[in-house]
């Protein structure tokens, strides 16, 4: 079942055309990467599933039910961080997830439990100092932690991991990665590697459209163009079999590099295994044999050209 | 001295509601880096010397952000 | 809970942790304790001025002067105090985003104005009740012979919150109409200026709010007869839940 779902999403400010027919899905219980340059639209469209803009057209639904600008009843299944979170800083951590579990209607006793089980996770349970003495990723985490509160089944996070520094970027990553399968996580990002890191599924926004979406591993199995790299032992094998008669004829690209040999096959004369039967023929043993997965940065430069 | 004899009912609590305005300013200063502006070689001098309206000007314009 | 109680305490307990409630009832102490004692040594100070072999007949200062010193002191420093003290309350709230957190919760627009209006309310009755207290007082141990109408005190009193009370609506109105932490004070500001203004057309003084605190000296001193502000009051009670309304239409249709 899908939790989240986007259709046609058309937003403008000014004359300025931010969302053009987004449409997007996200699956329960993944780990959903929505990624996008900065200013491609990203902080928009999580404000309009809050319910906190209003869209120009289109429909959003969470957990089947349709958000509503205004007060929207579905920011019950919601949690919320935003990317830079602000507290009252006059408060301590028990204290705002009091305020916070009193406005969404938990009882005392709930609030208590619930508190000392989320600023554990955090890595705060033991802070009580007020949080204008916090640091970003403290914040941050705080941060999470609220937006835990009601055990919501989609939790959103703008930019979580931008504004820190690696360990408090570490630390942010490890805990929605220790959340999957409790809750849905969407979080934005432009930073890829966070993606690599914890995503099962990835959106990429590009001019107001999803330019590439689906699994990890869909993705790059599409993407993956027949391409080979071949280490070879010595100098020698290599020019031997790069010059070989057979691959001349093929419509391939060669490039040897030092003892490497990169092939990028342009249509299907010739598979993997065609290469291996070709280095058996020649009796000659690779170092190392490689077919050439696509980086995820390599995809994104490629659709956001 | 006679205004003191005389007055003491109204001058004691007086004094005591400016000092304890000074230095409720005075510790915030002092345990608070960070201000909307100025600087803490500012703020000091200005609730010390400045009874009452110092004070006042440092929590509503000075005080950063946070408590 | 209900949000509105539960954004009330939040209210209140910011109040307190912020120093605002703090400023408050020490600057209304202040207050308190210094109106009698001007009005009984202004006489005596400017005695003092006197060149020598000079005399002039200065009255004997009364009870009168002293709750004089209250409302000239409560209708200007006191205002400006107040104004100044809660001119952030939401401004501040709006451009550090900190409601953002709170309403994606939930939490009901129109209860974060009524409980914010409440929770200042609270702190200006507060310290008007504290600084009316600590004069009567003073009154009383300075001038123990002098006699005044309590009904007559009491409602230029309540003239006086009322204002203070049309304030602070105008000020939470203001914060929701224009952005930024100066822009509310500046509009309240220019909307008293523009009242004062007003006042000097005799026709409308009948009508306009700053009548109900410019008034109060007279009302205490039975000068004139409550009746003759019943309007203004009516009117300043009116405007300031019209404003509280505008307000929390203007808040629930505002993007934040």
């Amino acid at each position: 079942m899908s939790i989240l779902e986007i259709k046609d999403l058309q937003m403008s400010f000014g004359g300025n055309h931010v969302l053009q027919g987004l449409n997007m899905t996200v699956p329960e219980h993944s780990v959903f990467g929505f990624v996008g340059r900065n200013g491609a639209g990203k902080t928009t469209t999580m404000k309009i599933v809050l319910g906190l803009l209003r869209p120009r057209s289109g429909i959003v639904t969470v957990c089947g039910e349709q958000v509503i600008y205004g007060a929207t009843k579905t920011n019950r299944h919601v949690g919320f961080l935003p990317d830079v979170p602000e507290f009252y800083g006059y408060m301590r951590p028990k204290e705002y997830l009091r305020l916070c579990g009193e406005i969404t209607g938990l009882s005392s006793g709930q609030i208590r439990a619930k508190s000392e089980e989320l600023l554990e996770l955090v890595g705060l349970g033991d802070v009580n100092r007020k949080i204008s003495g916090f640091s970003r990723g403290m914040k941050q985490r705080l941060g999470i932690a609220q937006a835990l509160l009601n055990e919501p089944r989609l939790l959103i996070c703008d930019e979580p991991t931008s504004a820190l520094d690696p360990i408090g970027r570490k630390q942010v990553l490890d805990i929605l990665s220790a959340i999957r399968g409790k809750t849905t996580v969407v979080f934005s990002t432009h930073i890829l590697s966070d993606v690599e890191r914890i995503c099962d599924h990835i959106a990429v926004l590009e001019r107001g459209k999803l330019v590439l979406s689906g699994t990890l591993g869909e993705i790059q199995k599409e993407h993956r163009r027949n391409s080979f790299s071949i280490r070879f032992a010595t100098d020698q094998d290599a020019l031997e079999f790069s010059q070989s008669e057979e691959l001349k004829e093929l419509n391939i690209n060669l490039e040897l590099d030092e003892r490497i040999l990169t092939i990028v096959i342009e249509d299907n004369s010739i598979g993997g295994q065609g290469l291996i039967d070709l280095l058996s023929q020649k009796q000659i043993v690779p170092e190392k044999f490689e077919a050439m997965e696509p980086t995820l940065e390599s995809l994104f430069t490629e659709v956001v050209r | 001295m006679e205004i003191l004899r005389e007055y003491w009912p109204f001058l004691v609590p007086l004094i005591m509601a400016e000092l304890a305005l000074m230095v409720t300013a005075l510790v915030h200063i002092l345990r608070h880096p960070t201000y909307r502006f100025g600087t803490r070689a500012m703020w000091v001098p200005i609730v010390v010397l400045l009874q009452i309206i110092g004070p006042i000007v440092y929590f509503i314009f000075g005080r950063g952000e946070d408590a | 809970m209900n949000h509105y109680l539960v954004f009330l305490k939040k209210e209140l307990v910011e109040h307190a942790r912020t120093y605002k409630l703090l400023i408050m009832l020490v600057v209304f102490t202040i207050f308190g304790i210094t109106n009698p004692l001007i009005a009984k040594l202004t006489p005596e100070l400017l005695a003092s001025f006197m060149p020598e072999g000079m005399s002039m007949t200065i009255p004997e200062p009364t009870a009168l002067d002293s709750w004089a010193q209250f409302f000239k002191n409560t209708q200007q420093m006191g205002m400006i105090v107040l104004v100044l003290v809660f001119s952030g309350v939401l401004s501040s709230e709006i451009s550090r985003g900190t409601l953002i957190n709170l309403l994606t919760k939930g939490l009901s627009r129109q209860a974060v104005i009524l409980a914010k209006y409440s929770a200042m309310l609270l702190v200006w009755s507060l310290s008007i009740l504290l600084s009316a207290a600590l004069t009567w007082v003073y009154t009383m141990y300075l001038f123990p012979k002098d006699h005044l109408g309590v009904g007559y005190l009491l409602f230029a009193i309540s003239c006086m919150w009322l204002f203070g009370a049309f304030l602070l609506a105008l000020l939470l109105s203001s914060a929701t109409l224009v952005q930024g932490n100066y822009g509310s004070l500046l509009l309240t500001g220019l909307m008293v200026v523009l009242l004062m203004a007003l006042n000097i057309i005799p026709s409308i003084k009948e009508y306009n709010p700053v009548s109900v605190a410019s008034k109060t000296m007279e009302l205490a001193a039975g000068k004139i007869d409550p009746s003759s502000v019943y309007t203004a009051v009516e009117i300043t009670a009116v405007a300031s839940l019209g404003l509280i309304a505008l307000a929390v239409i203007v808040f629930r249709k505002k993007r934040l």
